[in-house]
């Protein structure tokens, strides 16, 4: 499973621990994520069991602050930022 | 059985903290600087329960790692008890800018950035107690104790706000504020002020670090769900 499946799947599962419900008929790259369902508090939990699966938080490892506003840009940060990725 | 991390665990209430916790059947981690002969001893007792990590607070860059390393090692943290801090005393005036900046880092930042990285556990399992260890210098105020009394007020600004934060993941935030208990914290208060403390409390003596334990013990468990966001005051009434 890619990065970008992996934090679909996980988007999902933290919507249902949340008894949230996905605001958008999809989860496309254009969705902006504060108007998809899951508040901050959710994004935070979404983060965290992140790290867990894939054993590395980008925002955390980043020396300036970023806040994505869209999905595709949240995805791209993990992308980018996967200690894994061969350079 | 929950796990719960002890920050200054190797003396004081930290240490009496760890007692309690491991008759409430916990498991527990102690952070502390260095170990002491007494958590030695309770650690031999407990070696199934207890669990002993080195760091020291006054560095905070590698917070983050230390509890990745302990919940990879031990799962999932349910509670978290903010203990550890700094002392130093002095008049404002005289007092050097790294003792200043040093009251800060341990006192505020080092538990700030710990429940952040902590409170993850929890969020996961949407259940947890966080508990910040304050004073009641934050609100009466001590002559020599301003930057340490700032410090401790910082902590109730911290617990108000996140508990409004966190409560929807069902995890509670409190803080409690000790009064004046004989540890080596307080071994520079003697003679006469000592005595005066203890002539005008309610109670007519000091409250103790086994109170203060209790509390923390009643604070994580399930009679409390219901307790957020709020300061308990642990002081034989010397604030009544």
């Amino acid at each position: 499973m890619n990065i970008k499946e992996t934090i679909k799947e996980t988007y999902l599962e933290v919507l249902e621990q949340t008894g949230s419900e996905l605001l958008v008929p999809e989860l496309t790259d254009d969705v902006v994520l504060l108007e998809s369902g899951l508040d901050s508090l959710g994004f935070a939990i979404l983060v965290a069991t992140l790290e867990e699966k894939l054993e590395f938080d980008p925002f955390t490892m980043m020396d300036e602050p970023l806040y994505p506003t869209t999905f595709g840009e949240f995805v791209s940060i993990y992308e980018k930022m996967n200690p894994n990725n061969q350079i | 059985m929950d796990l719960i991390i002890v920050t200054g665990a190797s003396k004081g209430l930290g240490l009496a903290i760890c007692k309690r916790l491991l008759e409430s059947n916990y498991k527990v981690v102690g952070i502390a600087r260095s170990k002491t002969d007494e958590f030695q001893a309770l650690e031999n007792e407990n070696k199934e329960n207890l669990v002993y990590v080195q760091y020291d607070f006054n560095n905070t860059k590698d917070i983050h790692e230390l509890v990745k390393s302990i919940t990879k090692e031990y799962g999932n943290i349910y509670g978290l008890i903010n203990n550890a801090a700094l002392g130093h005393d002095g008049v404002l005036g005289t007092m050097h800018e790294s003792q200043i900046s040093e009251l800060i880092r341990v006192n505020v930042e080092a538990p700030i950035l710990l429940t952040k990285y902590a409170s993850r556990s929890m969020l996961m399992k949407l259940r947890g107690r966080i508990i910040n260890i304050g004073s009641i210098i934050a609100s009466t105020g001590f002559n020599g104790l301003s930057v340490y009394g700032a410090t401790k007020a910082s902590l109730n600004g911290f617990t108000k706000s996140l508990a409004r934060e966190l409560g929807k993941a069902k995890i509670t935030v409190n803080t409690i504020a000790p009064g004046y208990m004989q540890t080596a914290m307080t071994a520079g208060l003697q003679g006469e002020k000592l005595e005066s403390i203890k002539r005008r409390s309610p109670l007519g003596h000091l409250a103790t670090v086994e109170d203060v334990a209790g509390t923390v013990v009643y604070l994580l468990s399930n009679d409390a769900k219901n307790i957020t966001g709020t300061t308990i005051t642990v002081d034989a009434g010397s604030t009544a």
